[in-house]
């Protein structure tokens, strides 16, 4: 066991340096479009528009993380955006029933968990496909959603229900520390932790890490399980923005998350990556979107552009590590 | 043993789908109509030939996310030639150029730039779902009216559609190039192990660079076969849902997502089991709200039988 | 939007240069269209439309510096609203907004009239906005509804209707307003009711399941245009020239599908028009005119003369206003004029 634990421990730490070229290209990258829509349009550096970014891209923030450790076991979340309508769906409704806003929550993040329990079960236990199993629980999480909501909004007027996602102090949403706070949590799970090890023994070689008795299964249900539970979370946060609860909240969410996990340097094959560079990629992303928005760009023309920055940071993050090599 | 075990995954889609038609045939009785049998053979067309181009590049240990909004952006080249042509002979023509050149630049992205597959394709699906709109005037669809539209699109022979029979050769091909040529060797030894297929000789980026080229030319064909359903096209259409069916159809089918397994009758059964489910969902008139979790739990459900029938035939096996 | 801070700078010197006063050129109104989508047919000309408008207001007002751009949220309603509070922040004069949700979007109303914008909601009306720009799609459903009652012969007559994303305000208006009208009749069944989720695709599929699975079908209903190009090349390709579509929007390609084709009704929007009228309302209010706090969009009915002869006589109510098909593609084509600068010179 001891000598297990060190070969795992030591397996990220090649990787980070890799990874360190990825952060400058990316942060290059973000102040080159800070400064370029800031040229563009006076507005986009003050306080007000920083605090919408930021809010606008809180659940992002959340989802892209958890989707990091899944990422990190070589799996994929295709659920998420699902789940967050789903588990809105559950809290909403608790929430109704009972007016009590704690049990809103509690109904919420189970409600997210079940899904992603599911997902740990078809993906961990039976080792299936994590793409078509999380296919399909995309599929029936939004229509699970649709189900109890019958299609329909509810609003929620309940304050303490409301505050994560739509109180502000001044120009900062609340949500803004508390997504930091979570930061800091995942952190320590990920590096502080034997579960955050066993995350990238079971991404860097599932059968080696079988072998050395890591369980690797039972990493993989508990990850799927996180999945959920942050989605339970980013529900909250959602139906507090919108003050109601949506059937259709969440749409598109796993692929902007799986586009900013990638970006951040985090390899699809699992095993390398590191949660600073998801916060990074999706900044980058969210200040894109929100640059594109102000210049009130034709939509079309927003998806080449997307589609031609993803390709450019992985052509030069590729050209940065050759360049290195030699 | 691996043949066996080749044949039994085989053999698990064929009873999920067969368990599948007689449940929904219990329920009601016309999904095995010849109409709607017939109806079914069509709507899989484009759907199977992003799954058969997307085979190859998974069995490849690839995967080409580019396919559905690429195909949607072929037919749109297929409908603004018509527009300026007002034939199809120049369009069908850039169709085909543009979707190798589209698939050449997937392949060399991943083969000589070693970049990974899934992040390229990504790109070239935001591109491209770009470009359908860029490239016709303010977005606007086009009519497409006439001869051969009209006789892709609904023209039968011995009673079957010409674009299902378009799409039966093609698998028919793919299963000859994949089960009797060196070629479909090549690509499972590199789905297996790019590394064991270096030392055996094999040239990697040229075979993965024809593998993507393929998927793109299938993704062109899917556009045509689209555009002649629907007599018209525009952009925004839902390409992505096409891409995802052909996915689902083709794992379903017990080709493994990392690579280096997979059977072309397996896929075909797959697609025919996506094909039913989608139809069933009409034809049962399943109420709107709960077609999602109908979808969800029908590929869990399947997805779990095949499990389970694997792991008994294992067991006996042993 | 550089263009306009741009030109404002150079507005602000050319006054300095010359010393006058500045009195003019201070005189802007800039207009924002947040829209639900922008790939459906309806959708593409509506956009078209108020761009075009822009253009000519712009053209036709030179001492007005007037600007105007939409966005889309792709049907996604976090999008919606980060679009919406990214221009409160912007301040624009107005705001047109298409809510997906229209719950969601009271907190954000409250914030813009804070900023002084005048919020305009856009079909789904909202009590707290300034104004509301709806399309009456209650009633325009029935009035399909009652339309296919008067042209479906008496006899026993097999439906089946197409509907929006589940959910979605318009679209559930529309459903219940068919659904009121086919039940003045007793001879119309309603076969089957599916969602294409505004998707021509899976309106392709649907359309045709339903013919196989409903041999007997007399007609389908969808409650958008979008819906009809593939029910259109269906009916054609499975040599059912006699089924009957019935359809909402008044998109040209469709309106000409009248006259002789399988369309027998028809809703006459016209994006076009309606992105025109966005502009002239727009201008309205800038001028200080006095509006209506509900602005109801005129969209009538559109059958053909022989047909709504025969409706006529088969007891569909005289008091409901029929455009022809001519009327109708004259104003599909050229309806936007009425909305344009010479209608409030």
């Amino acid at each position: 066991m001891e000598t297990a634990g060190k070969t795992t421990e030591q397996s990220p730490s090649p990787a980070i340096s890799a990874l360190a070229m990825r952060y400058l290209v990316l942060a290059a990258l973000i102040v080159i479009a800070s400064l370029g829509f800031g040229f563009a349009n006076e507005n986009f550096f003050s306080l007000a528009n920083i605090g919408i970014l930021l809010r606008s891209i809180s659940v992002l923030f959340i989802v892209s993380m958890a989707m990091t450790f899944v990422m990190l076991t070589g799996g994929i979340d295709l659920s998420v955006g699902s789940n967050v309508a789903f588990a809105g769906g559950v809290g909403v409704i608790a929430l109704t029933a009972t007016g009590s806003a704690p049990v809103g929550f509690l109904a919420a993040i189970l409600a997210g968990m079940s899904i992603g329990l599911i997902n740990g079960i078809f993906v961990g236990r039976m080792k299936l496909s994590a793409f078509m199993v999380t296919l399909a629980t995309f599929a029936l999480a939004r229509g699970l959603a649709l189900v109890i909501y019958d299609a329909d909004s509810i609003n929620v007027s309940n304050a303490i229900f409301l505050w994560l996602g739509g109180t502000s102090w001044g120009n900062v949403p609340v949500v803004i520390p508390f997504v930091v706070l979570v930061f800091a949590v995942l952190s320590v799970v990920l590096y502080r932790t034997t579960f955050g090890r066993d995350v990238y023994a079971a991404g860097a070689n599932f059968k080696t890490a079988f072998v050395l008795g890591r369980r690797p299964e039972r990493t993989l249900v508990w990850v799927y399980i996180l999945s959920g539970a942050l989605a339970g979370l980013s529900a909250i946060i959602t139906v507090g923005r919108v003050s109601s609860g949506q059937p259709w909240a969440g749409l598109y969410l796993e692929f902007d998350a799986i586009t900013a996990v990638i970006l951040g340097g985090t390899s699809l094959f699992g095993g390398r990556g590191r949660l600073f560079g998801t916060i990074l990629g999706v900044l980058l992303y969210g200040i894109i979107i929100n640059g594109l928005v102000l210049t009130g760009t034709n939509p079309y023309l927003q998806s080449l552009i997307k589609g031609a920055i993803l390709l450019s940071v992985v052509l030069l993050d590729s050209w940065t590590q050759r360049g290195k090599q030699r | 043993m691996t043949t066996v075990g080749k044949l039994l995954r085989e053999r698990n889609i064929i009873f999920v789908t067969l368990a599948c038609c007689l449940v929904f045939y219990l329920i009601n009785p016309r999904l095995l109509s010849l109409d709607n049998l017939s109806a079914i053979s069509r709507q899989i067309v484009p759907i199977g030939l992003i799954a058969l181009g997307q085979f190859f590049v998974v069995v490849s240990g690839n995967i080409d996310l580019s396919m559905g909004m690429a195909s949607v952006l072929f037919a749109i080249v297929l409908g603004v030639f018509f527009g300026m042509t007002g034939g199809v002979e120049l369009g069908l023509l850039a169709v085909v150029a543009s979707s190798l050149a589209l698939g050449f630049f997937n392949g060399v992205m991943v083969a000589k730039l070693k970049l990974p597959a899934f992040i390229v394709t990504l790109s070239v699906l935001f591109m491209a779902q770009g470009l359908s709109g860029l490239i016709i005037p303010r977005g606007q669809q086009i009519f497409l009216m006439g001869g051969f539209f009209s006789y892709v699109g609904s023209e039968t022979f011995l009673g079957i559609y010409l674009s299902f029979w378009f799409l039966v050769a093609l698998f028919g091909l793919a299963y000859v190039v994949y089960n009797h040529t060196r070629i479909g060797t090549c690509i499972i030894a590199i789905g297996n192990s790019e590394e064991n297929a270096k030392l055996a000789g094999i040239n990697i980026d040229r075979v993965k660079i024809g593998i993507f080229m393929f998927s793109g030319l299938c993704s062109g064909f899917a556009g045509v076969m689209l555009s002649t359903r629907m007599g018209f096209v525009q952009p925004g259409l839902d390409g992505n849902g096409l891409l995802l069916d052909g996915i689902a159809a083709i794992i379903i089918g017990g080709t493994l997502i990392l690579g280096g397994r997979g059977t072309i009758g397996g896929a075909f059964w797959g697609l025919l089991f996506i094909g039913l489910v989608n139809n069933a969902l009409n034809l049962l008139n399943v109420e709107d709200v709960w077609h999602q979790v109908f979808k969800g739990l029908v590929i869990l459900a399947a997805l779990g039988a095949n499990w389970i029938l694997w792991q008994s035939r294992e067991a006996t096996a042993h | 939007m550089t263009l306009k801070s741009t030109s404002a700078l150079a507005a602000v010197f050319a006054a300095a240069a010359t010393g006058s006063a500045f009195a003019g050129n201070d005189d802007a109104l800039d207009i924002v269209f947040i829209n639900d989508g922008h790939v459906a047919p309806y959708h593409v000309a509506w956009l078209a439309g108020f761009e075009d408008a822009i253009a000519a207001y712009g053209e036709a007002f030179p001492d007005l510096e007037i600007s105007g751009r939409w966005l889309s949220a792709e049907g996604s309603l976090e999008r919606m609203i980060q679009q919406a509070e990214v221009t409160i922040n912007e301040a624009p004069d107005i705001m047109f907004v298409n809510a997906i949700n229209v719950d969601a979007f009271e907190p954000l109303v409250a914030q813009a009239q804070d900023a002084g914008i005048t919020w305009i909601a856009v079909h789904s009306a909202m009590e707290s906005a300034d104004y509301s720009f709806t399309l009456g799609d209650i009633t325009n459903g029935r009035n399909q509804g009652m339309a296919m009652c008067a042209l479906s012969g008496g006899e026993p007559f097999q439906v089946a209707i197409m509907l929006g994303q589940a959910g979605n305000p318009s679209g559930e208006a529309r459903r219940q307003g068919i659904l009121e009208g086919i039940s003045t009749c007793d001879n119309i069944e309603v076969v089957a009711e599916q969602p294409a989720d505004w998707d021509t695709v899976r309106a392709q599929s649907i359309a045709e399941n339903w013919m196989t699975q409903f041999p007997e079908l007399d007609a389908i209903s969808g409650v958008t245009d979008a819906y009809m190009y593939p029910s259109l090349a269906i009916a054609a390709n499975s040599g059912r020239s006699d089924l009957q579509l019935y359809g909402y929007d008044g998109d040209i390609p469709i309106l000409e599908q009248m006259r002789d084709g399988p369309v027998m009704a028809d809703i006459l929007l016209s994006g076009t028009r309606e992105g025109w009228n966005f502009v002239q309302m727009a201008y309205r209010l800038h001028r200080g005119d006095e509006l209506e706090k509900v602005y109801d969009f005129f969209t009538p009915l559109v059958l053909t003369e022989e047909n709504h002869r025969l409706a006529l006589e088969n007891g569909f109510p005289e008091n409901i206003e029929v455009y022809s098909v001519d009327q109708a593609l004259d104003v599909a084509a050229n309806g936007f004029r009425e909305f344009g600068p010479d209608s409030v010179r």
